[in-house]
């Protein structure tokens, strides 16, 4: 036994070297993963409910399904995602071009393309619900002087509370579609843009000829991480709204935080974090076969 | 050889000596709230303790501005079953929910059992007490109170309202009179923070109802919740309050009231010191403080608050920490709070105390509102209770839903928790 590993085969040796790195992943993947989808089948009340700490099978995940607060949370996340990754690209896109101009000095286009993205959420949520505020807020102030009447409550009412909520998030993380994509800029030739040039190519035609599809492996990368981070959303609506006005900004990571630290049932707030972990795959799987197969 | 072996034995006896005095010194750590609950104030308290007990050390922690905050953070440490902090600083709305978790440590072998809450103001006594166990002892006390600006009263010859109509009118007046557009009749807190739980049983209190009954059982009376929520709403069109108040937070009112933009506005007692005391405030002398209006033919009623002492199941010198507790919950040290802070006692003879009366003379008949208030719903899933109760008022506030819908949805979420 011992001789062998003192003069191991090439297999073996491959084995004893990765062991630690999936020693490290059991521990930090595995094991956390495992225990929330073990928990997910307990009633596991720390607030001391009747009969804690028993097995329920999948009343859990029964009791999701017929939860109101859940179908609502997973319709905001959707939607903040459906409206937020598309938006964030479509800025970002522009503040990559912007930033791809030769500029005397690159430094202070950088320095401000990075700004919004070094900063922290949760300041960020707090900052804009300032901005938005009914009497002390920014926004408001502009439409007053812009001669508007009464101010609009923006996060009072449903429908502003989103809109001000996914503009935050669009702001916020614009930056970071930016900084991939002008990456992806920097690595398209010149060459390619004087041939179109010279062969009568408007700006126009090169743009979706020549940048869009050469900018391609950078997108889909820029929307997977933005995407699966619009599903995780939580610190600028929480810090914005609270979920509020009632429920109607509350997303998913928002609804299970508030079940296992608030409430303090663990084994319904696994089961959210499993179905919204499930969520996540679906969605990312999509991506990849659909997305992923075109580029 | 035998020289080594003496300088062994010696430096083993050192250390054991050493390590003897380290046993005798016990240090206590504190969770002692956030800035409202003056650690300032605590940590004095705990160097005259120190002085007194040569073997024990008080470190204090403190942390979370808001009780919501707070709770959080706790929730997470004693998950945890953290044994660094031996005693916390917890709000009134707590005990039910951390005892029956299991993460405070009973306090009757070390206290004289139940009867040692007697002296307490019966509310406090209450809350503190759990399934017929000391979960808790009292620290100070708080309560909701109507802050008015005495000058403006004068001024248009009002006296203090007793309905939430009188009020109402007497706001107007005011109103009309001073023709200040950025003046608000009244403010209350109308964000989804604790403060709203208050905000929706103030009205639903004062026309004598209840919302639960001795057993922890709901009994919520939904056209009377529905009747206070819909008075809140006319205040709302009457210009009496502002149409924002769906935004208003604790902190909002206080700064409001100190710049002078405010005639009537309900807040916790603390409040009281930054009105008179806060160099940018606007209102100082001008200010005076009464009893909560009620509905015809109810009665006045306020809600409670305060801060509890307890001690952690997880800790490691339970019985220093249920000593340090009892110190803590004295009428000693209520009065030094009292003095020093305008934080209010737990016990009603302090509130009479001589030196109390010099110093805070308002104290005199706030006994009497905080002896007639009433405690939030305590349930071991406060967490729950609280969550339905302050979302659902504040969208009714932001007119999202309508008292009928929201008082419905507060009773089909809280029927199965409360029962």
């Amino acid at each position: 036994m011992f001789a062998r590993l003192r003069d191991p085969s090439e297999k073996t040796l491959g084995l004893i070297l990765l062991a630690p790195a999936f020693a490290l992943l059991a521990l930090i993947v595995a094991y956390p993963i495992g225990k929330l989808i073990y928990n997910s089948f307990f009633d596991l009340r720390l607030s001391g409910g009747s009969d804690s700490f028993k097995f329920v099978g999948f009343a859990n995940y029964v009791d999701v399904w017929k939860d109101k607060d859940f179908w609502g949370a997973a319709k905001n996340t959707i939607l903040i995602t459906l409206i937020t990754v598309p938006g964030a690209l479509v800025v970002g896109m522009g503040l990559a071009l912007l930033a791809n101009l030769p500029f005397r000095r690159k430094w202070p286009v950088r320095l401000s393309l990075l700004l919004p993205w070094a900063l922290p959420l949760s300041f960020c949520g707090l900052i804009f619900a300032w901005f938005f505020h009914t009497e002390y807020g920014v926004v408001n102030d502009v439409m007053r002087r812009l001669g508007s009447g009464e101010p609009t409550m923006w996060l009072l009412s449903p429908n502003w509370a989103f809109t001000a909520i996914c503009a935050t998030i669009i702001w916020k993380t614009s930056s970071f579609m930016a900084l991939i994509l002008l990456a992806g800029l920097q690595m398209i030739p010149r060459s390619l843009y004087e041939a179109a040039e010279v062969d009568g190519a408007s700006k126009w035609q090169q743009f979706w000829q020549i940048t869009i599809p050469m900018l391609m492996p950078s997108i889909v990368v820029a929307l997977i991480f933005r995407t699966i981070t619009a599903l995780q959303t939580f610190d600028i609506p929480y810090t914005m709204t609270k979920g509020g006005p009632g429920n109607s900004t509350e997303t998913l990571a928002m609804l299970i935080h508030k079940t296992t630290i608030e409430y303090l049932d663990v084994g319904y707030g696994s089961t959210l974090a499993v179905c919204m972990f499930l969520l996540s795959m679906c969605v990312t799987a999509f991506y990849l076969k659909r997305i992923g197969r075109s580029a | 050889m035998l020289r080594r072996n003496l300088i062994t034995i010696a430096a083993l006896a050192a250390s054991l000596a050493a390590g003897s005095a380290f046993a005798q010194q016990t240090t206590i750590r504190v969770f002692s709230g956030g800035s409202n609950q003056r650690p300032d104030l605590m940590r004095r308290l705990f160097d005259q303790y120190q002085k007194a007990n040569p073997g024990v050390k008080v470190e204090i922690e403190t942390g979370g501005a808001t009780s919501e905050l707070q709770r959080q953070y706790l929730s997470t440490v004693l998950n945890a079953k953290d044994s660094a902090i031996d005693i916390y600083l917890i709000d009134i709305v707590n005990p039910a929910q951390y005892f029956s978790a299991g993460w405070l440590e009973p306090l009757d072998a070390y206290v004289g059992g139940t009867a040692a809450m007697k002296p307490y103001l019966p509310v406090y006594a209450q809350a503190n007490i759990v399934n017929g166990k000391v979960a808790a002892m009292p620290a100070f006390a708080d309560a909701m109170f109507m802050y008015y600006r005495k000058d403006l009263l004068e001024k248009y010859g009002i006296k203090e309202p007793k309905t939430w109509d009188e009020l109402a009118t007497a706001a107007k007046k005011i109103q009309d009179g001073e023709k200040n557009p950025n003046l608000q009749g009244l403010s209350i807190q109308g964000a989804p923070i604790e403060g709203a739980v208050c905000t929706f049983l103030l009205p639903y209190w004062s026309q004598g109802k209840a919302f639960n009954d001795a057993a922890g059982k709901m009994t919520l009376d939904k056209d009377a919740a529905v009747k206070g929520m819909d008075m809140w709403l006319k205040l709302v069109d009457q210009g009496v309050m502002k149409k924002n108040i769906a935004e208003v937070t604790t902190p909002a009112t206080v700064n409001e009231f100190k710049a002078g933009q405010v005639a009537f506005a309900i807040n916790w007692g603390f409040a009281w010191d930054r009105f008179k005391d806060d160099a940018d405030s606007q209102v100082k002398g001008k200010v005076g403080v009464m009893a909560l209006p009620s509905m015809p033919g109810g009665k006045s009623a306020t809600c409670v608050g305060g801060w509890q002492w307890a001690v952690s199941a997880f800790s490691k010198s339970k019985a220093e920490s249920a000593k340090l507790v009892q110190y803590l919950a004295s009428p000693a040290s209520s009065k030094f709070l009292a003095v020093e802070g305008s934080l209010m006692p737990t016990y009603q003879s302090v509130y009479i105390d001589a030196d109390v009366v010099k110093q805070v003379p308002w104290f005199k008949d706030a006994a009497n509102v905080v002896i007639a208030g009433q405690a939030r719903p305590i349930s071991a899933q406060y967490g729950q209770v609280s969550d339905a109760i302050r979302t659902t008022t504040s969208a009714m506030l932001a007119r999202t839903k309508t008292p009928a819908d929201g008082v419905g949805e507060i009773e089909s979420k809280l029927v199965r928790v409360m029962r």
